[in-house]
């Protein structure tokens, strides 16, 4: 087991290395530059282009550049965005506390409906909770976030004037958990209705399949009741596909949500990456993937812990690479 | 559990046959109806405006630049249903082999898969959308190939696990014993026991892909302009003036996905039941 | 407990001065933008956008205040008048103004703004918008020659211009990217190191609100300058957040932002949304949005640019994108301006078809390149067109990868809209130039020629005379095609007093003179 996790640590390094390398490139085969966006104004002369371009370091070669951005990244410098002109780590760390905030309860909220809902529905198939498990999953998977984001302000903020549209607080900054609160109600409730159909559906399928296993047939049939075998067979059973599910979340928690915290004006990741993107601020995206990259690579590693823990037989067969 | 036994048992699903049939439905309205019907749906019709409503002219109203929405909704089937299906397909076709290969093989084989998943989950979507734009233009092709390929890695996931699992259990263990081919176990004994959650998955994934695609448009990878799809109709939805007062305009193309998605979710579970070699879906009968 | 964990929270999440006091006290104003903005310093902004400009504003302070109609108020500068025989401007600085540090602002502060910023070492990007002073070159920096900008005495600042520039065109063409900087803060710094001051962080500048607290690109919180000279702003907190465009109206309808900038406008399809919403809708007067279709004068020849023009329904386009709050265009003049021209376009097909064959253009098929929302307009465009027997095919990109496409030459044509200014060369002047040449017009010589002309006449008959001349070339060139000037319509603030609305689009806001309603 101990040589599993010291191997994955090893990989990790390459795989980091890979991803940087791969979004980079990506980055340059994307046409124009940050000084392009000057053509909605009177657009940018020769010489002043190679100026700004000289300034930014876009002039350099692209292999001088990645290694420039990686020797940085070493030294825990994870450069200057070309926009606001201001650290990059210090853009991401003032909006990862909002991102994980936001996206946490989302998915914190969806665990919360999905698991007792998937459990319920798989325990008895066909009936109001199996039906009820169904339309939560059909409204999740066919309903796009902006249309709820949307429909949520157009019902909850502009109609019943109960919650407000936008924002992370009233006035100029934090005033108060429950001013906090009113403005992560709506965001996290569509970021909640989009992961919980993917999880209640997960639920009852794994639900389902250990009910299906004879052991669980034997513990019925010997007569322990319901709620026992319930809780002590098929919640353990069911665990691994469930852990996955929520596991798999939390890149995107780290990530944020580039919808959702675009409509509402989020200060999180997702939007800071969204606007990067559009004004071709290289620093800023690759800082953000950096951040993803590496709760992807912690996630993953822990989910794959977490089968192991979880079933004895997995613990034993992983082998080197 | 031969495919005519599982054929059997799903059309014993009547649900399930129901919604199949409006699939292929769909399908075939889809394909047929814009050649049968002559449907102009990108050209506009000045003389009914912009935003008309409903009248017995179009049935559905007029878009931003007078196209009639009936003939955009029909046409941009075709679209969304090739988008939906075809990323979707692509994810499982990619996704449920590797993760096989990778939960069967383990060692190497297993870990490095694993860790290419690794990195195409890391890849911001947008990232990807904006190279290929700039490589090759919108294109359906292009879509089906951004959604496809960024979606395959939790499908993998989720077979490697279950091989995993599944790999050691003693009638595998038994069949190995007895000279089963690699191939063979994997293909007879493995893959059913594994593939079960991947329908529950389907039907998501296919719902997704028909979303995900109205949003891709807003970097360029999306469909080039004039063609329709339904995500692009709903899209209009995000005006104000439309969501609220013209929901002939994104209430059909809006009614047509959650059809889709509920039909799919229908057939995925008939699948899943019938495919089951040990019936679980039906175990607590 | 629930304090302990507020506090923890407040400290993490940012604090607000209002946050602190308390709300009671607190009069705020919540302003929508549905793009972030730039570098907090007003000369470091690589997009160079009016998202960045509309927050410099509030921050520093310009010389003038232009209305929308091209009316001019004093702001920095109490009057103006030329000198020099048209070469140079004079401004008599307000004596009253002062830095937010309560140093007062001299002349010898914009003379050391501009010095410092065409300082070849300096990397600022802003610098170009120096090149009309004299003592700089195409670039802004400083040449060695003596500089355009002295100050005469205290308060008073001179600045000499290449060409002939009345103060009043001045203003109406770089108003919006003079901003005078708290020089006596960075004396000791070198040119280079200009840019990456902490200063720029929490900036100070003269302008009527003062700097609180930022998260990049979302989310900005300014004072009220109670010592701005032309008053104080009638709130104690402005706070800027960046909002999609989607949520602008509804925010606004459900009583959550006050304003949205620029100057609340609102597409003409969801003006009903917003009274039905309550809130009242104004129809500006002056055009403040005009409309071109780009093209690469290389991959299409003069008659292919001719018979677009004419296979074009403006009509129709400025229809479907302002919802009739606009009039088709042919020419970049402002209508109702001083050099308006008479507009004669009308569409004429068979006139196209005829000059495509003149053109031997032989079926290919042209690339458009527009930004998703204008997604419609390029299908009205491509039907247009396909009538004329002229086939395109539309990409839906970003405004960056628009404008670099049609720098380097991968499109053929690309839909943009800009904001109009009254001058006779605000649009040309910078298009048609040499390292700025995003027509790709194989000879510029001609366009340098009128444009020289122009600028250099400063007999007000003659001048109209030489641009109705140069309209005239541009007809029968085509380099762009000018598709409509469109008016805005203005959602009221229901809080908010004595905004000007139309001028925000001109990159000004008169903060100073909002108030509260009780």
């Amino acid at each position: 087991m101990s040589r599993y996790i010291r191997n994955r640590l090893i990989a990790a390094v390459p795989v980091f290395f890979g991803i940087t390398l791969l979004i980079f490139l990506m980055l340059q085969t994307a046409s124009g530059t940050i000084v392009d966006l000057r053509g909605e104004g009177a657009g940018a002369g020769a010489a002043e282009r190679a100026a700004l371009e000289a300034y930014l370091g876009l002039d350099a070669p692209l292999p001088v550049r990645y290694l420039r951005w990686l020797g940085g990244v070493l030294r825990g410098d994870l450069g200057t965005s070309y926009a606001s002109g201001k650290p990059v780590r210090t853009m991401i760390a003032q909006r990862a506390l909002p991102s994980l905030l936001l996206t946490g309860t989302g998915v914190l909220l969806s665990v919360a409906a999905a698991l007792p809902l998937g459990v319920l529905a798989a325990w008895k198939p066909r009936s109001g909770w199996d039906r009820a498990a169904s339309a939560v999953a059909l409204v999740s998977f066919s309903v796009p976030g902006f249309f709820l984001s949307l429909a949520g302000i157009f019902v909850f903020s502009v109609t019943l004037g109960w919650l407000p549209a936008h924002g992370m607080y009233s006035g100029g900054g934090f005033s108060g958990l429950g001013d906090l609160l009113r403005h992560l109600l709506l965001p996290a409730g569509v970021v909640c209705a989009g992961g919980l159909g993917g999880l209640v559906k997960q639920t009852r399928a794994a639900c389902l399949e250990v009910l299906g296993e004879d052991y669980i047939r034997t513990a019925r049939a010997k007569g322990l009741g319901d709620r026992a075998v319930m809780v002590r067979h098929v919640l353990r059973g069911a665990g691994i596909p469930v852990l996955t599910t929520v596991l798999s979340h939390i890149p995107h928690i780290i990530g944020g949500s580039v919808v959702v915290e675009r409509v509402f004006g989020w200060p999180g990741m997702g939007s800071l990456l969204f606007s990067a993107i559009s004004s071709r601020d290289y620093p800023v995206v690759m800082g953000v993937a950096v951040v993803i990259a590496l709760s992807v690579l912690g996630t993953n590693l822990l989910l794959d812990l977490a089968y192991a823990l979880a079933d004895p037989r997995v613990r034993c067969v992983e082998a080197e690479p | 559990m031969s495919g005519r036994g599982a054929w059997a048992r799903f059309c014993r699903d009547r649900r399930a046959v129901v919604s199949l049939g409006i699939l292929a439905a769909e399908v075939l309205l889809a394909a047929l109806l814009p050649v049968l019907l002559g449907l102009e749906p990108n050209a506009s019709d000045l003389s009914a405006g912009f935003w008309a409503p409903p009248t017995s002219e179009h049935w559905l109203g007029t878009d931003d630049v007078g196209r009639d929405l009936l003939s955009r909704l029909i046409c941009g089937g075709q679209i969304s249903l090739l988008v939906g299906f075809g990323a979707a397909g692509l994810s499982v076709a990619v996704g449920v082999p590797l993760g096989l290969l990778a939960g069967y093989r383990r060692g190497a084989w297993g870990f490095w898969i694993m860790r290419l998943a690794d990195v195409v989950q890391t890849i911001p979507s947008i990232v990807l959308i904006l190279c290929l734009v700039a490589l090759t233009g919108p294109s359906i092709v292009n879509i089906i190939l951004v959604l496809g390929l960024l979606g395959w890695t939790g499908i993998a996931r989720l077979v490697y696990g279950n091989t995993l699992a599944v790999r050691e259990r003693e009638y595998i263990l038994a069949v190995q014993a007895l000279g089963g081919s690699p191939a063979m176990v994997l293909r007879r004994n493995v893959l059913p026991n594994v593939v079960s959650p991947v329908w529950a998955v389907l039907a998501q994934r296919v719902g997704r892909a028909i979303l995900s695609e109205s949003s891709l448009s807003f970097l360029g990878v999306g469909l080039r302009t004039p063609q329709a799809s339904w995500g692009g109709l709903l899209h209009y939805a995000s005006s104000l003036s439309v969501l609220t007062g013209r929901p002939w305009v994104w209430a059909p193309p809006g009614a047509c996905i959650v059809t889709t998605v509920l039909c799919l979710q229908f057939v995925g579970d008939g699948l899943r039941d019938a495919f089951d070699p040990r019936g679980s879906g039906r175990a607590a009968k | 407990m629930k304090k302990k964990i507020a506090l923890l929270l407040a400290l993490l999440l940012g604090l607000s001065a209002c946050g602190v006091r308390g709300a009671e006290a607190c009069v705020v104003v919540e302003y929508g933008l549905s793009n972030p903005w730039d570098s907090l310093m007003p000369y470091n902004s690589p997009s160079g956008s009016n998202y960045s400009r509309i927050i410099y504003d509030k921050i520093y302070d310009r010389l003038a205040y232009v209305h929308a109609g091209g009316a001019l108020d004093p702001r920095g500068a109490a009057s103006w008048e030329g000198a020099d025989g048209g070469y140079a401007a004079v401004f008599h600085l307000d004596r009253d103004a002062a830095f937010h540090d309560g140093t007062p602002v001299t002349a010898e502060h914009w003379v050391e703004t501009i010095r410092r910023m065409t300082d070849p070492a300096c990397p600022a990007v802003g610098k170009s918008v120096f090149s009309v002073l004299a003592g700089t070159d195409g670039s802004g920096a400083a040449t060695g020659a003596p500089l355009g900008a002295q100050a005469l005495d205290a308060y008073t600042l001179k600045l000499t211009f290449k060409t002939p520039t009345t103060p009043e065109d001045f203003l109406l063409d770089r108003n919006r990217e003079y901003y005078v900087l708290p020089t006596h803060l960075f004396e000791d710094v070198q040119g280079a190191q200009l840019l990456s001051l902490d200063l720029w962080d929490a900036p100070v500048g003269s302008g009527p609100c003062t700097f609180i607290s930022e998260t990049a690109g979302s989310r900005l919180v300014l004072g009220a300058n109670p010592d701005y000279q032309l008053g104080r702003p009638g709130f104690d907190e402005l706070v800027i957040s960046v909002v999609d465009k989607s949520n602008l109206l509804p925010s606004m309808i459900a009583g959550d932002l006050d304003y949205y900038a620029f100057g609340g406008s609102v597409a003409a399809e969801d003006a009903p949304s917003a009274r039905s919403g309550g809130l009242e809708v104004l129809e500006g007067e002056t055009p403040n949005t005009f409309f071109e279709l780009m093209l690469n004068n290389e991959t299409l020849s003069r008659p292919v640019r001719q018979a677009i023009d004419l296979a074009l329904d403006k009509q129709a386009l400025c229809l479907q994108a302002t919802g009739g709050l606009g009039e088709p265009a042919d020419s970049d003049l402002l209508p109702g301006g001083e050099y308006a021209v008479k507009n004669t376009w009308s569409r004429d097909l068979e006139r196209a078809r005829a000059l495509l064959a003149e053109g031997g253009y032989d079926g290919r098929t042209f690339r458009l390149a527009c930004t998703a929302n204008r997604s419609g307009l390029a299908a009205l465009v491509q039907q247009e067109l396909a009538e004329a027997g002229l086939s395109i095919e539309i990409e839906t990109v970003d405004s960056a990868a628009m404008f670099s496409g049609m720098a380097d030459g991968s499109y053929d044509m690309g839909i943009a809209s800009h904001t109009p200014s009254a001058l006779p060369l605000w649009f040309t002047e910078s298009r048609l130039a040499e390292g700025n040449n995003i027509f790709h017009v194989p000879d510029l010589t001609p366009y340098a020629g009128y444009i020289a002309g122009i600028k250099g006449e400063m007999d007000p008959a003659a001048r109209r005379a030489l641009v109705a001349e140069f309209q005239a070339f541009l007809t029968q060139e085509r380099p762009f095609i000018p598709l409509w000037f469109g008016r805005a319509l203005h959602v009221q603030s229901p809080t908010v007093e004595g905004i000007d609305y139309p001028s925000s689009s001109f990159c000004n806001e008169n903060v100073w003179e909002w108030t509260l309603r009780r």
